[in-house]
C-alpha cells in the first residue's frame, strides 16, 4: 500500500460524495431478514452499498478513473476497519490464548476447499485449471503462487483468475449471505463459524463476520475478535499452508480422481 | 515521507467521515460521540503505515495495524480502558458499509472479466468459498469442544 505513490486521490471529491451518499443510503435502508427455511438470510447494508457501488459504476457518474482511484481507498478502510478489530482483540485477549489450539487448527480448514471443489470440478470435466481453481481461496498470495509454479498462461494460471475474479466481485456478498445462513441451520457454535470467516479476505470475512453478528446480536465482541484473530493467521499462515499441504494435496487428489475417472 | 503521511491522513479522514455519518444513520450513535474513538483508529492506522515504510522488514502493514491495536487495548496495558470505550462508539459494520461501497465501484473494473466466466467456473468457485467455511468451522468446532473453550 505504501509503495503507491498516487498522491492526490483526496482531490477525486466526486468519488468520495458518491460514496457518502451511497453510505447516507444504505444506513437508511437498514438490515433486514428473512427466512429460507430454518435458517435466516441476512441483508445488511454493506451489500447494498457494493450493488449500488457496482450500478454507479456503470451509470455516467463515475469512470474508470474513479474505480481506479476507489482501490486504495479499500485498502485504507480494510487498514481501520483492522485497528477496529485490534481493539476488539486486545480486551479478549485472555479468550483468544485460550482458544488458540483451535485458532491454529482451524486454519487446515481452509484446505475443505479441496475436499469439497475438486471432486465436483473433475465431475463437471474441468482439467487442470481445476487444480489453480481449488486449492485455496485464491487471493493475491494464491494467485502469485500459481503463477509462479505454472506460469500465467498455464490452465492452473486461469483456474485460480478465474475463483479469484469471482471471490473479487463476488465473495463479500456471497459470505455474507451464507454465513448468517448456515450458522442459523446447523448446530455448530458461532465462535467456530467466525473463526471460519477469517479466511485472509478482509472484505469477505467483515461479510462474513458481519452476517454472523446479526444472527447473534450478544456474542459481537467475540465473534469479531475471533474472526479477526482467525483472519491474521490465515494472511500470516494461509501461504505455506498452500506451499507444503493445500498444493501437494490437490494434485494427488487431482491425479487420483483422474485416474478413476478414466477407469469407469 | 511527510507527503505520505499527509496523504493517508486526508484519505483516513475522509473515509472516516462517511463512517462516522452510516455509524450515525444506521446504528444511532452521535457523530460527535463517535469522533474520538475514530481518531484513535486513524492514529492506530498512521502509527502502522509509518513503521511498515521505516522498518526494514517486509511485514504488511495492516499486520501492524492489527498488531498496534491489540497492544493499546490489552487488559495488561495501563489506561486502555479509555481506548475501549472511546472506540467501541465506532460500529464495525459503520466501517464496513464504505469499504464495500467503494469496493462496489472498483470493481466494476472486473466485471467484463466475470461476465466472461462460465457457469462450471461459478460453481466451482462458491464450492470453494464454501468448502474453506465449514472446513474451517467443523474443525474449530471440534477443537473448541475438546479444550472446553465452548
Amino acid at each position: 500500500m505504501s509503495k503507491e505513490k498516487a498522491y492526490g486521490l483526496w482531490k477525486n471529491w466526486k468519488l468520495h460524495t458518491i460514496v457518502f451518499l451511497i453510505v447516507i443510503v444504505a444506513e437508511s435502508i437498514g438490515q433486514f431478514e428473512f427466512s429460507v427455511g430454518p435458517g435466516v438470510v441476512l441483508l445488511l447494508p454493506m451489500l447494498y452499498a457494493i450493488v449500488i457501488g457496482l450500478i454507479v459504476f456503470f451509470s455516467p457518474l463515475a469512470g474508470e478513473q474513479d474505480a481506479r482511484d476507489a482501490e486504495p481507498l479499500l485498502v485504507l478502510g480494510v487498514a481501520l476497519l483492522l485497528a477496529k478489530i485490534g481493539v476488539i482483540i486486545g480486551p479478549s485477549l485472555p479468550e483468544i490464548i485460550a482458544a488458540g489450539p483451535a485458532l491454529l487448527l482451524q486454519e487446515l480448514g481452509n484446505l475443505g476447499t479441496i475436499f469439497l471443489a475438486l471432486p465436483i470440478a473433475v465431475w463437471l470435466g474441468l482439467k487442470r485449471e481445476a487444480v489453480g481453481m481449488t486449492h485455496s481461496v485464491a487471493r493475491e498470495p494464491n494467485v502469485g503462487l500459481i503463477m509462479d509454479r505454472y506460469g500465467i498462461d498455464s490452465p492452473e494460471g486461469r483456474g485460480v483468475m478465474a475463483v479469484y475474479i469471482f471471490g473479487t466481485v463476488f465473495g463479500a456478498v456471497f459470505m455474507g449471505l451464507i454465513a448468517g445462513l448456515i450458522a442459523s441451520v446447523t448446530p455448530l457454535h458461532p465462535y467456530s463459524f467466525a473463526m471460519a470467516s477469517g479466511i485472509g479476505s478482509g472484505s469477505m470475512m467483515a461479510a462474513a463476520s458481519g452476517s454472523l453478528i446479526g444472527v447473534f446480536p450478544e456474542m459481537e465482541e467475540g465473534i469479531i475478535a475471533f474472526a479477526g484473530a482467525s483472519n491474521l493467521l490465515s494472511l500470516s499462515t494461509g501461504l505455506y499452508v498452500s506451499i507444503f499441504i493445500g498444493l501437494p494435496l490437490t494434485e494427488k487428489l487431482y491425479s487420483w480422481l483422474e485416474r478413476r475417472k478414466g477407469e469407469k | 515521507m511527510l507527503k505520505n503521511i499527509q496523504e493517508w491522513t486526508l484519505l483516513l479522514v475522509i473515509f472516516g467521515i462517511s463512517s462516522l455519518f452510516g455509524n450515525w444513520l444506521g446504528y444511532g450513535i452521535p457523530v460527535l460521540d463517535a469522533v474520538p474513538g475514530m481518531i484513535i483508529l486513524i492514529l492506530i492506522c498512521l502509527a502502522g503505515f509509518i513503521l511498515n515504510s521505516v522498518l526494514p522488514f517486509s511485514f504488511p502493514s495492516v499486520a501492524y495495524i492489527a498488531i498496534i491495536g491489540i497492544l493499546v487495548s490489552t487488559p495488561w496495558t495501563p489506561g486502555t480502558e479509555v481506548v475501549a470505550a472511546w472506540t467501541s462508539q465506532v460500529e464495525l459494520l459503520a466501517l464496513t458499509t464504505p469499504i464495500l461501497a467503494y469496493a462496489g465501484i472498483s470493481i466494476g473494473r472486473s466485471w467484463a472479466d466475470f461476465t466472461r466466466l462460465g457457469w462450471k467456473t461459478i460453481i466451482v468457485a462458491s464450492l470453494v468459498l464454501l468448502g474453506t467455511f465449514l472446513g474451517s468451522a467443523v474443525i474449530a468446532e471440534v477443537v473448541l469442544r475438546f479444550t472446553g473453550v465452548i
